[in-house]
């Protein structure tokens, strides 16, 4: 009998050997680089023209902001009450904001390109299982001395560890190319935190791993449903097409559904679990807590269908 | 007609490689099989025979593990496919339908690839596979740039790769050249033969069969219409029937019994059929003569395997 190991050894080998998955990863390297392109010669020039009175500068805009939040309903103020306390901490400590564009906010800014990756990862699931059919290899795979169960795990986690390598990619990459562009110098800045009306330092890689994290929520779940579709359907279009479409229309349909009660235990509305971090949440009712248990009643939900469907099924194609 | 020697008749001494056992299958409510049981013994060749949607594919994936078995069961060397499939399917090698690969690897990482999934498969097995189906030259080319007999014996290596004791095959020498059908005609016999491995084959080439098979199963609407020995069932060159048009088959037939100790199998008004070598035709021709019965034709009767096929099959029931 073969390990486990041996069966991943060969989805990742399918992988990486297939041209179109070799061309995400250089799409994606292409998207910072363009990223950090556009922002060197488009952004506001990097000069140090201010330097010496950014203390001002920041108490002229916290002026600027308190008017304005006068006049403001209560809901939107949260975001200038956060910019206006992190100006004062920044005034009360001596760290200067950055001026234009720095390392850090390259790779954070970087961060929304998780979403490039969460499609690829779709992509990458859903043709791993629905090709086998397509191409009737299929046939030649399931009748080895190794369960259907292992072959679709492997599967499964070979394009997992295609996300994970991609989102340590994106890491590395926006890193090395915010450093380039914009100068390694302000490695060291702390980032300032803002919760329950407090401003607190932590470090930037903090920030990034915890951003990463609650992304990778997102990707993990639609990796997952797009592999449920991909087994039950055996349909390489469906599956990816479905699985995207309810990806980039997840948020409208949660605001679509708002009004009604029942919204909270709809998988969209309690992905985004930065909602708790920062923020309200959408509904009263809903607790960090509640959402991980939604998350994990789908979460097996999709598992077992596309388990069940690529191991009881016959191969009748 | 080429001699084949069955190494191991079906006497019931000897454990089958491959045994079906009431085998159903039911698709959508309709019965697809409706009852298989046979057994196929290592060191044969076995043809799986029968029209369009007589239920071949059907069989062949119940047998491989890719369709689950409604009822009945099938044993792999006395394990069942059924609650045992790892330790059933361990010892076949199959072939089912086409043998696509994956286009975009090459020939050598697709065959890497199936050893993985099996225990202890060395490189040096592999190149040996690679050598004795003849891809030597063209193994590290994608699999993409492969004619369709290429692709071919690229699935026989991969379904040899194991050392299976049962080769399974869907139609084997389809899209290959004369030669190249030939080749791996007497490649199967060899394996057969000298290594007693248990191979089903499929064809619609009844002619292939004919010089492939041991024995041959005809399906037809999920039943098993008969399961024969290719030499009993086509006639070799020895004994098979001859037919005589007379004027009086009765009166022949009771001639025949009578004066010679020749066996008739069959006698009406004007026909009397008998079981016999070439060289006893002349002298019944002789006692017909002498005792005064008109002798209008003498007709072989061996049948082909295709008259017999369409026989059994009823020639035009195709469902």
């Amino acid at each position: 009998m073969s390990s486990f190991f041996q069966l991943i050894q060969n989805e990742n080998m399918k992988i990486y050997r297939k041209g179109a998955n070799r061309i995400m990863v250089l799409m994606l390297l292409g998207l910072i680089i363009a990223g950090g392109l556009i922002i060197k010669f488009s952004g506001p020039d990097n000069t140090d023209a201010h330097k010496g009175n950014w203390k001002q500068e920041l108490v002229q805009d916290n002026k600027d902001m308190e008017k304005q939040l006068k006049e403001m309903p209560a809901q939107s103020q949260t975001y200038f009450k956060k910019e206006i306390a992190i100006n004062k901490y920044r005034i009360a400590h001596n760290l200067p904001p950055a001026q234009g564009e720095n390392i850090w906010g390259f790779v954070k800014d970087m961060i929304g390109l998780i979403m490039v990756i969460s499609i690829f990862t779709i992509i990458v699931v859903g043709t791993s299982i629905s090709s086998e059919f397509n191409w009737g290899t299929i046939k030649l795979l399931l009748i080895r001395p190794v369960s259907r169960t292992s072959v679709i795990f492997a599967k499964y986690i070979s394009s997992l560890m295609f996300a994970i390598g991609m989102l340590i990619l994106l890491g590395i990459v926006s890193w090395l190319v915010g450093g380039i562009l914009f100068g390694f110098a302000d490695i060291s800045q702390p980032f300032l935190q803002y919760t329950d009306g407090k401003v607190t330092e932590t470090s930037w890689v903090m920030y990034v791993l915890k951003q990463y994290g609650l992304n990778c929520v997102q990707l993990i779940m639609m990796a997952t449903l797009a592999g449920a579709i991909a087994a039950i359907f055996r349909n390489g279009a469906l599956s990816i097409g479905l699985t995207i479409f309810l990806m980039m229309a997840g948020s409208t349909i949660t605001a679509f559904l708002a009004k009604y009660d029942w919204v909270k235990y709809v998988l969209f509305a309690n992905m985004d679990l930065s909602q708790y971090l920062n923020g309200t949440p959408l509904n009263d009712d809903m607790t960090l807590g509640f959402s991980v248990i939604v998350l994990v009643v789908y979460y097996v939900i999709f598992m077992i269908f596309g388990w069940l469907f690529f191991t009881k099924r016959d191969i009748a194609a | 007609m080429q001699q084949h020697q069955m190494l191991n008749k079906p006497d019931g001494t000897e454990q089958p490689a491959v045994k079906l056992e009431d085998v159903k299958k039911v698709i959508g409510g309709k019965p697809i099989i409706k009852g298989l049981s046979f057994d196929i013994y290592p060191g044969e060749v076995f043809g799986f025979l029968g029209p369009n949607g007589a239920g071949k594919t059907t069989t062949i994936r119940m047998i491989v593990g890719l369709m689950r078995i409604t009822e009945g069961n099938i044993y792999i060397h006395g394990k069942s496919v059924k609650s045992h499939f790892k330790d059933a399917i361990r010892h076949v090698g199959a072939i089912v339908e086409n043998p696509e690969m994956y286009k975009f690897l090459t020939g050598y990482q697709n065959l890497i690839h199936y050893s993985r999934m099996v225990k202890d498969i060395s490189r040096e097995r592999i190149n040996d596979i690679v050598e004795l189906v003849g891809l030597k030259d063209r193994i590290n080319d994608k699999v993409k740039t492969y004619s369709l007999g290429m692709r071919q014996r690229l699935g026989l290596a991969q379904a040899l790769l194991h050392s299976p004791s049962v080769l399974i095959l869907d139609e084997p020498t389809n899209g290959l050249d004369p030669a190249g059908i030939r080749e791996i005609r007497h490649y199967i016999r060899r394996l057969a033969e000298e290594e007693g491995l248990a191979v089903i084959v499929s064809s619609h080439l009844l002619s292939e069969m004919e010089l492939m098979c041991d024995r041959i199963g005809i399906i037809q609407n999920g039943k098993l219409v008969g399961v024969q020995n290719v030499h009993d069932f086509v006639q070799g060159d020895s004994q098979r029937p001859i037919r005589f048009s007379v004027d009086d088959g009765d009166q022949a037939a009771q001639i025949i019994r009578e004066t010679l100790d020749f066996e008739v199998i069959n006698h009406d008004n004007d026909i009397v059929e008998i079981q016999l070598d070439t060289e006893q035709i002349p002298i019944v021709v002789e006692i017909l003569v002498e005792k005064g019965i008109k002798l209008y034709g003498i007709i072989s009767a061996a049948k082909t395997l295709e008259d017999k096929f369409l026989e059994v099959t009823g020639g035009r029931d195709i469902v």
